[in-house]
């Protein structure tokens, strides 16, 4: 006779890899998902910047002089190291992670694909920072 | 609260992948000027003055950009604290989950507003 109800499959308890947190290959998956706190505390900061915006000349040129300060510019030095790490790193896995087919459509060759990407990055970043600079409007 | 978190997956996940993409192609250019080039004078201020960044953000594509800038990167920000407090073994993820993402989402709320009232 078999039971009733199936028994609970016998598992092993969850471990941690060795390596893990920073060392071999793990340091930079632990590094990728520890830019998260640069990028939750930017888009604190870009909200802030904004809200200022809206609530005049005083509050904006308040948070321009914010900025000028050393603790900001050296969180801004990290901030970038962390963006251009973010975006080396999904950018390169990014191509692999697509599926063989979308509908009739193939993706095109991963070397395609990781060029266009970083034509994009390079693109809008550019754009933007020429505008935010002052080169265009 | 954890099958709503499911639930909810497909749409946090969406936002988290665009932090990703979109977040950092728009932080590269705002961290750039905004956070360096224009403190360390390298960009004269005149380029961030009042009138000039209203000008720039109070347009319909300045707004949308700056929604992105705001919403974008805290998405992406909380869901990958959110695998680092599960990876780190914490074990408390429907408390924690729920928390970040209340965050991102009270983040985003703001952000709504404060590109509204340009």
């Amino acid at each position: 006779m078999s039971p009733s109800t199936p028994g609970r499959t016998r598992t092993a308890p969850p471990r941690l890899p060795d390596k893990f947190p920073f060392e071999g290959r793990y340091r930079a998956y632990t590094l990728f998902d520890a830019t998260g706190i640069l990028y939750l505390m930017l888009g604190l900061l870009v909200l802030g910047s904004v809200w200022a915006l809206g609530s005049g000349e005083a509050a904006w040129n308040h948070v321009q002089a914010t900025y000028r300060s050393a603790t900001y510019v050296i969180f801004h030095l990290i901030a970038i190291v962390a963006v251009v790490f973010v975006g080396v790193r999904f950018f390169s896995f990014f191509p692999k992670a697509q599926p063989p087919r979308i509908g009739p459509a193939k993706p095109p060759p991963e070397p395609v694909l990781l060029g266009m990407l970083y034509v994009a990055w390079i693109g809008v970043a550019g754009v933007l920072s020429i505008i935010l600079a002052g080169g265009i409007f | 609260m954890k099958h709503t978190l499911l639930k909810l997956e497909p749409l946090i996940w969406l936002l988290f992948g665009q932090g990703i993409m979109i977040g950092t192609m728009l932080l590269t250019a705002w961290v750039l000027v905004v956070g360096l080039a224009v403190p360390l004078g390298i960009v004269p201020a005149d380029a961030l003055s009042f009138e000039r960044a209203h000008m720039l953000g109070s347009n319909i594509i300045g707004r949308v950009v700056l929604l992105g800038l705001i919403v974008l990167p805290m998405w992406k920000g909380v869901h990958h604290m959110r695998h680092l407090f599960i990876d780190f073994g914490t074990g408390r993820d429907e408390l924690i989950a729920p928390l970040l993402y209340l965050v991102a989402l009270a983040g985003s709320l703001l952000g709504l507003i404060a590109v509204i009232r340009l």
